[in-house]
């Protein structure tokens, strides 16, 4: 990770590296680690970590901006972006795990040495108390020696991250020192000497001669402050120091008949003063900044469940450019054979296409029927294929138990339980299918159907043959997964057309404000929706799938229903006219389905034209599938692009071809698998086969 | 008056025990063999209280538990020393010590002994019983050290049931039976099944595990480990020490951990810390920064690809860059 060549910030990182996908990946690096170190620090194993586009920390949560880590690499000192990338991580979390602000107590009587009357004896919360002891200067005094406080404290235990703190400081110092005015100066001083960045003799030498008087003055209360136990101690020693620095003329001096309003911009001043002054240095951790921000941090999380619901959707409502670009850096980085790649977004289909499954059903019988697709038919032929197959498998794993001498005195003595003993048990689950679907805008369009007429049947076939194939699988207990894909703007799984659409609008405008010419690539991500994977039980999936296919098959329909509903209806607008990248996806695909416990493995892809990507990466990953000992098959819906880049291809012109083709495909994936396991029956030989479907059909 | 040798508490809370230390009877066949076996106290060792905890069973079961076995068995994840302290625990007892691995491969007959065909010198053959590992040890004093029970075979399990219940011996096919010594004494060790499948499978068989007392062994402290590199390093610079501890709990924090996705799949072991590192450090002594190439070539090198950005995010949690001055020779 950390090559020794790496730049130093000193030199300037070139764009590409401080982009916000940059410093996201390069967070991604550290985070299991980082998070890690905050469960250890927070004494919580369950402490959840993770990036949003509105910092929050609760006790069991923690939301970290990345647009703060973002800020330090634009500081020139001399450190790495992977060295930055621990230490504002690590930083932020020392900050949230340390931050509680919310300890009631009563006004502690030492910060109102004036006071002529008693205290009111009611607790109040810290940042009230502060206010009232010292107005706005007290609590930037306090939130500055607070932060170093917190620092000195817990970056104990991780010296190599707090040296890079601390080169990212020192190198700020002359600008910082020299930017300041006295007060803000001081503040710094108090800022860099609690926090053990550099000691007052150093600090002194750098500051303003009444600056450095009252440091002198400060030193025991630098010590204690270092030492304080607590926010509350620390805000007593905040508001000591402002003491010493009154008695130095650092604060702007109150007239004696000074009205309120008056007051109050003094006040303000003072505050500004030590905010900047220590703000031109400090790396910023919102939850230290002020008490704006504290609030804000604090607040944020019951703010999103409240409004929400669920807080951990992403849907903070924060900034929409973030949170895709966050979306989009987050998702899983895909490898080609050929050294490319590329992000790919995994998601499950929004589930609302399931409010179509009633209507979805009645047309895949009639669509079945008029494309002539038996569904009954197909797996009855298929059955006694599988179950033959199955029940081989099953012999074959006594064949190969392996049998002690002694086993007979083992199980006297209770040692085995059985005679036989098999290390994985491939029986029900020795085939996997996977099954991946274009879902491109394309598919949804009218083409030619045999007799002159158009209608948009590529997607419906599609989806019909998916639907086909599953309840195949299913009913011969044969695992599978159905997946589509496409490039457009990713929906989320509880996507309506309205909060789709909305949100694809906001966060386009905000990305191309922000992000310029990078927006188009941020919002057409390649997806994979994931309609049913592996694990999940097609009962789960069936409904969906349903409704899949009725908005294919009635694309204008569905366009309408979601026009006139849009807050309920499902985001039939996810389906964008972009071309595909079609390898990424049957990489994906190939990847998961080689970590099934299978001993045959098929991918079926139903594409439809061009993939955006080369046709020489998509042949290269479907081959490396292939080598994989994956059947990867496919086939092409009115496009011959299959042709060039699967070994096993088929182009359809038709809806009833297409369901043939996939089941033919699975036929012979079976075939192939039933020889290379040196079976030999009657139901293996070719000619058998084809009988018995033409029969059949 | 018999030898004796002393057991103190390293924490200082209980009264040091005092035990008489075994004899290996002249009369015995193998006796300078077996004398050859009884280890040499190790000037490195550094007692983290396991011996003297050893030296109270022992004391225990010379006194109060006569007649009922008392095996104990040590369980800690790879190079957490349990077979260092079972060692030592030998060398100070002036014990015999037997270190008998039970990996899968091992059969019974490697371990209780077998037939062997011998030429008998006039053309012909003749079959003589040959003992097998623990045979061979048990037929004297000993400390046998039975390390990892938990990759002991099914066959092995057999064949050691009857020695480590109230029967106490071994049947062996010639008719003889061969018992356990009362200056015999049976230890073992195991790792943690691997916390990745703690659900699952290669788990102590239950019906072994109740034959054994099992202790858990740590990953070593901080201060442990700082004990142990000051007594084996005299002369290394005490920032080093500093930091090596400070990475080896680190990391090893990280291998402990529950949620597999903030995991390391390799813990440091203490022959990296005590062993590798400092070879590094010699080896790069006079590099400009000796503990970053030894971290580089004795430690990432060792590590699983998938668990090197995890290692180096606590080297640069910790470490950053490693100490200025020379490693060795304050
Ligand atoms: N208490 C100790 N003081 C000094 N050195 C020790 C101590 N314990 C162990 N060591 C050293 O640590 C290394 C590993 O110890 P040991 O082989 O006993 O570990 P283990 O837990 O038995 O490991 P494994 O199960 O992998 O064999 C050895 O080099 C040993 O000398």
């Amino acid at each position: 990770m950390r090559s020794r060549e790496e730049a130093l910030l000193s030199e300037i990182l070139p764009p590409e590296d401080r982009v916000i996908e940059a410093v996201v990946a390069r967070y991604q690096r550290v985070a299991p680690a980082v998070t890690r170190f905050a469960r250890s620090l927070a004494s919580n194993d369950d402490l959840r970590i993770r990036l949003g586009s509105q910092a929050s920390a609760e006790p069991g949560e923690i939301v970290m901006d990345p647009g703060v880590f973002q800020a330090a690499y634009a500081r020139s000192a001399p450190v790495t972006p992977s060295e930055v990338a621990l230490a504002s991580a690590l930083h932020e979390v020392v900050h949230m795990v340390a931050t509680d602000l919310d300890e009631h107590r009563a006004l502690p009587e030492e910060w109102f040495p004036d006071a002529g009357e008693p205290l009111p004896e009611d607790p109040v919360s810290l940042l009230d108390a502060l206010d009232k002891a010292g107005g706005p200067a007290a609590e930037a005094m306090f939130f500055s020696i607070e932060d170093a406080r917190q620092e000195s404290q817990n970056f104990d235990l991780y010296p190599g991250a707090r040296s890079v703190l601390a080169d990212l400081y020192l190198a700020s110092i002359p600008g910082a020192m020299g930017r300041a005015r006295p007060m803000g100066q001081f503040a710094l001083a108090c800022f860099l000497a609690v926090g053990g960045y550099q000691d007052v003799d150093t600090l002194q030498q750098r500051s303003e001669v009444h600056v450095s008087m009252a440091l002198e003055e400060a030193r025991d209360l630098i010590d204690d402050a270092r030492e304080a136990s607590d926010g509350w101690e620390t805000a007593g020693v905040a508001l000591q120091l402002l003491a010493v620095a009154r008695l130095h003329g650092l604060l702007t001096e109150a007239s004696p008949d000074e009205s309120k309003t008056r007051r109050e911009d003094r006040e303000k001043a003072d505050q500004n003063e030590i905010n900047t002054g220590v703000d031109s240095l400090r790396l910023m951790s919102p939850i230290v900044q002020d008490a704006d921000s504290y609030d804000q941090t604090r607040k944020a999380m019951q703010a999103a469940e409240s409004l929400q619901g669920r807080p951990d959707d992403a849907q903070t409502g924060g900034d929409p450019a973030t949170e895709q670009i966050l979306r989009v850096s987050e998702a899983p980085d895909v490898h080609l054979p050929t050294g490319q790649g590329g992000k790919l977004l995994v998601t499950p289909l929004p589930s609302r296409f399931s409010n179509y499954a009633d209507r979805g059903f009645e047309a895949l019988e009639t669509a079945a029927r008029r494309w002539e697709v038996g569904e009954r038919h197909i797996s009855g032929e298929l059955y006694p294929l599988f179950v033959a197959n199955q029940r081989r498998g099953l012999q074959s794993g006594f064949d190969a138990g392996d049998l002690s001498p002694h086993a007979a005195l083992f199980l006297g003595a209770g040692l085995y339980q059985r005679m036989f003993e098999r290390r994985s048990l491939p029986t029900r689950r020795a085939y996997s299918i996977s099954l991946l679907v274009d879902g491109s805008a394309s598919m949804l369009q009218p083409r030619p159907l045999p007799g002159g007429v158009k209608a948009p049947w590529a997607m419906a076939a599609a989806t019909l043959g998916a639907w086909t194939l599953a309840r195949l699988c299913d009913e011969l207990q044969v695992e599978f997964e159905v997946a589509l894909f496409n490039r457009a703007f990713a929906a989320r799984h509880d996507d309506t057309e309205q909060t789709y659409v909305q949100r694809a609008h906001r966060t386009k405008g905000a990305l191309r404000r922000s992000q310029g010419s990078a927006a188009d690539r941020l919002t057409r991500t390649v997806n994979h929706y994931v309609l049913k994977s592996f694990d999940n039980r097609w009962e789960t999936a069936k409904d969906e799938l349903a409704g899949l296919f009725w908005t294919a098959a009635h694309p204008a329909d569905a366009a309408v229903e979601a026009r006139r509903n849009p807050a309920s209806a499902p985001p039939v607008s996810m389906f964008e006219k972009a071309a595909n990248v079609d390898e990424l996806n049957v990489q994906h695909a190939a990847e998961r389905l080689g970590r099934r416990p299978a001993t045959v493995r098929m991918l079926v892809v139903l594409a439809d034209g061009m993939t955006r990507g080369s046709v020489d990466a998509l042949a290269a990953t479907v081959d490396g599938a292939e080598h994989g000992g994956i059947t990867v098959l496919g086939i092409g819906i009115g496009d011959d692009t299959v042709t060039n880049a699967y070994s096993r291809h088929q182009v359809v012109e038709r809806p009833d071809e297409l369901t043939r083709a996939m089941i033919h495909g699975v036929r012979s994936a079976l075939r192939r698998s039933i020889a290379l396991t040196g079976g030999d029956t009657w139901w293996a030989h070719v000619s058998q086969i084809e009988n018995t479907i033409t029969r059949s059909a | 008056m018999a030898k004796t040798v002393t057991f103190t508490d390293p924490t200082g809370e209980s009264a040091p025990v005092k035990l008489e230390i075994f004899d290996v009877p002249s009369d015995l066949a193998d006796h300078d063999q077996r004398a050859g076996k009884i280890p040499e106290p190790d000037p490195h060792y550094v007692d983290l209280g396991m011996l003297f905890r050893l030296a109270l069973v022992e004391k225990v079961r010379r006194e109060k538990v006569t007649d009922t076995p008392l095996h104990l068995a040590l369980r800690g994840h790879m190079g957490t020393g349990k077979d260092h302290d079972l060692e030592q625990f030998a060398a100070l007892l002036r014990l015999p010590y037997y270190r008998i691995p039970l990996t899968g491969e091992v059969r019974d007959i490697t371990l209780i002994g077998s037939v062997k065909l011998h030429g008998d010198g006039k053309g012909g053959t003749e079959s003589r019983w040959e003992d097998g590992d623990i045979t061979r040890a048990l037929r004297g004093p000993a400390l046998i050290n039975l390390s990892e029970l938990n990759a002991a075979g099914a066959e092995t399990l057999f064949a050691l049931h009857g020695l480590l219940d109230r029967y106490q011996s071994i049947d062996l096919p010639t008719g003889e039976t061969v018992r356990l010594r009362p200056d015999t004494r049976l230890f073992g060790t195991l790792n943690p099944t691997d916390l990745r499948d703690y659900a699952g499978t290669q788990t102590l068989n239950k019906a072994f595990a109740d034959r054994w007392v099992i202790w858990e062994k740590g990953f070593p402290t901080d201060e442990q480990i700082t004990a142990m590199l000051q007594r084996r390093y005299p002369t290394m610079a005490e920032p080093y020490i500093k930091v090596i501890s400070r990475l080896a709990v680190e990391v090893n924090e990280s291998f402990t951990a529950t949620d597999a996705r903030t995991r390391v799949g390799t813990p440091m072991s203490l022959r990296t810390v005590l062993d590798r590192i400092p070879a590094g450090l010699w080896v790069y002594e006079h590099a400009e920064d000796p503990l970053r190439r030894s971290w580089e070539s004795f430690v990432i090198d060792h590590v699983d690809p998938f668990d090197r950005d995890h290692y180096e995010t606590v080297w640069s949690a910790v470490a950053r860059k490693g100490p200025s001055e020379k490693p060795f020779g304050k």
